[in-house]
């Protein structure tokens, strides 16, 4: 799991610290997860990929959640592309080193990686996070949101500005996506983030009834479906396979970012080019979206779907050793926005 | 069994509709100027013909206000639903553990007719309820979602665009189709399992009502003619001309629904049982159509598509105290006041526990009665809902098509034959009875009789559908009895219809030599005009890309793929010649003079006469 370092915020301004420190999460998942997803061949691997697309699609709305949170509480988000392999702000457990966060294409170690980051624990009753509010420590995203939605609660109404900035699901995520203007709509939007995530108290559905990042991670990792029963502990992998062909994946390298292309063909190195101009235009689009530009979403969106079809492309040429092939290194390269 | 039956499943949430509409605009010559519309649904091109991409694409900006809500749509609508109840014959149960499990949907929205309001369907893979390895019913396409019994004055608050209308979506999975049911300790669906083997259920029906569309995710919008409609398309406007971006615009309902039994001698897609006919000027109905079965000691009425919502608050509208009757065979007087529904029963939270059934107890004589008379539901004076009586021989017959309400066929196309199930009080009814078929103009509105056939002996009269010369789209209304009247117009609350579209044969694209300016220019053009979600896919206009993707491309557009959700193109308008250049095309090596065909925006155009504008509006 992704322990993060906290003390209790003390104010607005600490709060928006560490929204914005999670929203650098949320929008560094996206990245590992998307290259895996990439990776997985045409047609083959249907329930992987499906899952994997929703996971994704619910780290874009948690993304625009913690905005949307972040905005209301008259703060200016900011996106930070990370290079890959990273830690995300993960201080590892006590005494151990701190996760190490790689671009990995589709196999059992990518989708290992996705539960490590998704892994739950059980959000502590109030007590202990009174506890942990007072002394500050190493806690897992869902405790660290837990803290940040305790502090959220004790500020008056007029620390909430409605409107502001707001993504609203009018024209993408139907359904799963709300503007904040008060402590209940941040209450609601961070429950969604943390059960989505890690699944609700001792159990693998979260609040919606579905099947939390986890153990859909887990479902592709042990090519089982996780299947109620009646005994405890409720489910159980299997007795159904998902139906995973790891072998139906491109030949994609780890980390491409490190990488050097310049000893691979000319058309590798424009591949790359492509992925990482459409990649930085989204993540500058998204810069502008999440800081009220209308129409900028839709911008991002389009941006998303050009970096797909370039990462499709770039996945289908060889690098020098004549095996292997790259996917995106999600290299931010405007330069104009983000950073 | 029907889904009036128990057992069954009630879900209720919101379902999103993501169509272009741009396709719904044809010319219209009237116009003062003429206007000259957006496409020609009979020759299946856009309009004007020779209209460059790049003007089309500006023009369907420009036409967002007053009329063209979502040009960047890409026809996908899904539910945001959930298992909201079910009930094995003891009623509401909330408890049981498949409630609060997803009803997960997710279709391509497409008119058969492109201009008309009476042909929407829903194609589609699966329909799922539940989570793979939980409580799940799993539901693998056999047949369309069809749209039926539109009714087009369900909110007397909401009459923005198709605000003030509902309609009953329906399709049904054979239980040898792959329908799967994964019960576990769900008493509900362990019910529905059980029933599945008797020998008369053939499998699940699911069927929902959509009310209450919204646009512009905006509720306060009410009317088409109100001035926040226009601020909101022009700031739709201002989205859509940023470059190289994607800005849909969905559209939404609030929705219930009932997943039950398919008893065999039903329609697949569309209501079966006893109808209760919505009475008054067509379209202007009071109540809408209903629907009714006596079952379990109980008649049980499905008021899904039935009563007005009257406020922001989606009420229901008071209607008094609902009178339910049973009549004289010739329904001419009433025989017993079978019992009563207060407004508690039909108001909303009643709607929204159990998706518009009500159930109506009854004693056993009470159901000796109502099994074979004609009912009539009303209010004090006020007639709302009657059952049908067949003249002379007062039987209660009724059309329903069977499977194919909506058929697509080729010029040049063998004819195909569609069954209309007679049901007779809501059960297939036996052989000689006498069907009859008439056409629909619904540009002059002229309807004029075609042909008549006898039922078989499972009650189904079975008419020859011949496909038109050239391009064109027919509509054919069903009457039952020697005797029945013509019907005066389609009002789908009260008339059992059919629409085909025959596509073009196109002989004269398929001989042309298959260089990509021919490619582009006849076939792909169009869809990369007035379906921009392309771009985020394929770029039409790019000789390299299509041909690139030519395998998909073949494989997503074969005659064989046209049932599926990724059909493409999504409206169902690629005719055989197009077909035959397009693979022809595919096929050859790629000429590398071959160059993109550029569709960007053009600059912005004079604003259309606001004459043009207001009568527009009223078609979207």
């Amino acid at each position: 799991m992704i322990r993060l370092q906290a003390t209790p915020p003390n104010n607005v301004d600490d709060a928006v610290a560490m929204l914005q420190a999670a929203a650098g999460i949320e929008f560094g998942t996206l990245p590992p997860y998307l290259y895996a997803k990439f990776s997985i061949l045409p047609g083959t691997n249907a329930p992987a990929s499906e899952r994997l697309t929703d996971v994704i699609n619910q780290e874009m709305i948690h993304l625009c959640l913690v905005c949307n949170i972040i905005n209301a509480l008259g703060g200016s988000p900011e996106l930070k592309p990370p290079s890959y392999p990273c830690t995300l702000g993960d201080v590892g457990p006590p005494g151990g080193d701190p996760l190490m966060i790689r671009l990995l294409p589709f196999d059992p170690s990518a989708m290992a990686q996705g539960m490590a980051i998704e892994e739950p624990e059980e959000v502590p009753p109030f007590p202990m996070l009174k506890s942990m509010a007072q002394g500050g420590g190493a806690m897992t995203i869902g405790q660290y949101y837990a803290l940040v939605d305790a502090f959220l609660a004790t500020l008056p109404a007029s620390a909430w500005t409605a409107g502001r900035n707001q993504i609203s699901d009018a024209q993408f995520f139907p359904g799963q996506l709300f503007p904040v203007g008060n402590y209940s709509d941040a209450h609601e939007a961070i429950s969604q983030i943390v059960s989505e995530g890690e699944g609700a108290k001792d159990d693998p559905l979260d609040f919606q009834n579905e099947l939390a990042h986890y153990y859909r991670f887990g479902e592709i990792f042990h090519d089982k479906v996780l299947t109620k029963m009646a005994e405890d502990p409720g489910y159980r992998w299997g007795p159904n396979a998902l139906g995973v062909d790891w072998s139906s994946a491109y030949p994609a390298i780890a980390d491409p970012g490190q990488h050097d292309f310049s000893r691979d063909s000319a058309a590798a190195q424009a591949a790359q080019d492509s992925c990482n101009t459409a990649y930085s235009g989204m993540v500058d689009a998204l810069q502008r979206a999440v800081n009220g530009e209308t129409g900028q979403l839709g911008a991002a969106v389009r941006k998303m779907f050009e970096l797909r079809m370039a990462a499709v492309a770039a996945l289908q040429v060889p690098l020098a050793d004549g095996k292997s092939v790259a996917g995106p290194s999600f290299v931010y390269t405007s330069g104009s926005g983000a950073c | 069994m029907s889904v009036l039956d128990t057992p069954r499943l009630y879900f209720t949430g919101q379902m999103v509709w993501d169509p272009i509409v741009t396709n719904n605009y044809g010319p219209d010559p009237t116009q003062k100027p003429p206007f000259p519309g957006f496409y020609d649904e009979a020759a299946c091109i856009p309009l004007p013909p020779g209209d460059s991409v790049a003007n089309f694409r500006r023009r369907a900006i420009e036409f967002v206000d007053p009329a063209n809500w979502n040009p960047h749509g890409t026809h996908r609508s899904n539910f945001l639903a959930r298992i909201s109840g079910a009930d094995t014959g003891s009623g509401l149960d909330r408890s049981d553990p498949v409630v609060g499990t997803p009803a997960d949907f997710l279709g391509m929205l497409v008119d058969a007719e492109p201009y008309g309001t009476f042909s929407s369907q829903l194609f589609f893979d699966e329909m799922q309820f539940g989570i793979d390895g939980g409580y799940r019913i799993t539901c693998p396409r056999t047949f369309r979602v069809m749209s039926r019994y539109v009714y087009f004055n369900r909110n007397s608050h909401n009459t923005v665009k198709a605000g003030i209308a509902s309609v009953i979506w329906q399709t049904s999975f054979p239980k040898d189709c792959g329908l799967r049911l994964d019960a576990h300790d769900s008493p509900a669906l362990q019910a529905l399992a059980s029933a599945l083997e008797d020998e008369d259920v053939a499998g699940l029906t699911v069927r929902w009502n959509t009310y209450r569309t919204i646009y512009y995710d905006d509720p306060e919008i009410v009317t088409n003619s109100g001035g926040q409609l226009s601020i909101d398309a022009q700031a739709l406007v201002a989205k859509l001309n940023i470059p190289d971006s994607f800005q849909p615009n969905p559209a939404r309902s609030l929705m219930i629904g009932v997943v039950g039994l398919w008893r065999k001698g039903e329609p697949a897609c569309e209501p079966g049982d006893r109808a209760l006919l919505a009475q008054g000027t067509p379209f202007k109905q009071p109540v809408g159509t209903a629907f009714a079965r006596v079952t379990g000691g109980a008649l049980v009425v499905d008021f899904g598509n039935s009563v007005r919502e009257i406020d922001a608050e989606v009420s229901k509208q008071p209607l008094g105290t609902l009178s339910v009757c049973a009549m004289s065979a010739d329904g001419s007087t009433v025989v017993e006041e079978l019992g009563s529904i207060p407004y508690p029963q039909y108001d909303r939270d009643s709607y929204l526990s159990t998706s518009g059934l009500v159930t109506l107890p009854l004693d056993p004589s009470q159901c000796d009665i109502a099994v074979s008379s004609p009912l009539r539901i009303g209010s004090g004076s006020d007639i709302y809902l009657v059952e049908p009586v067949v003249a002379p021989s007062n039987r209660l017959l009724r059309p329903a098509v069977m499977t194919q309400q909506n058929i697509y066929m080729d010029e040049g196309d063998s004819p195909v034959s569609t069954g209309v199930q007679i049901l007779d009080t809501g059960y297939a009814t036996t052989s000689g009875i006498e069907v009859n078929r008439y056409s629909f103009d619904d540009s002059s509105g002229d309807v004029a009789p075609v042909d008549s056939a006898l039922t078989d002996s499972n009650g189904i009269a079975w008419f020859d559908i011949a496909a038109a010369s050239g391009g064109a789209v027919h509509c054919y209304l069903f009457t039952v009895g020697a005797d029945a009247a013509q019907p005066a117009t389609l009002d789908p609350q009260t008339t059992s219809y059919v629409y085909v579209r025959t596509l073009p044969s196109d002989a004269e694209i398929a001989a042309m030599e298959p260089t990509w300016e021919n490619v582009f220019n006849n076939v792909l053009a169009k869809w990369n005009a007035m379906a921009p979600c392309m771009d985020n896919w394929l770029w039409l206009n790019d000789p390299a890309q299509v041909h690139a993707y030519g395998g998909i491309l073949k494989k997503l557009t074969a005659a064989g793929a046209f049932e599926t959700y990724r059909y493409m193109p999504v409206v169902r308008d690629m005719t055989p010649g197009e077909r035959t250049l397009l693979y022809a095309f595919l096929d050859a090596p790629l000429d590398p003079d071959s160059k993109p065909f550029r569709a960007a925006l053009a600059e912005a155009a004079p604003r259309l006469p606001e004459s043009t504008r207001l009568s527009r509006a009223m078609r979207a």
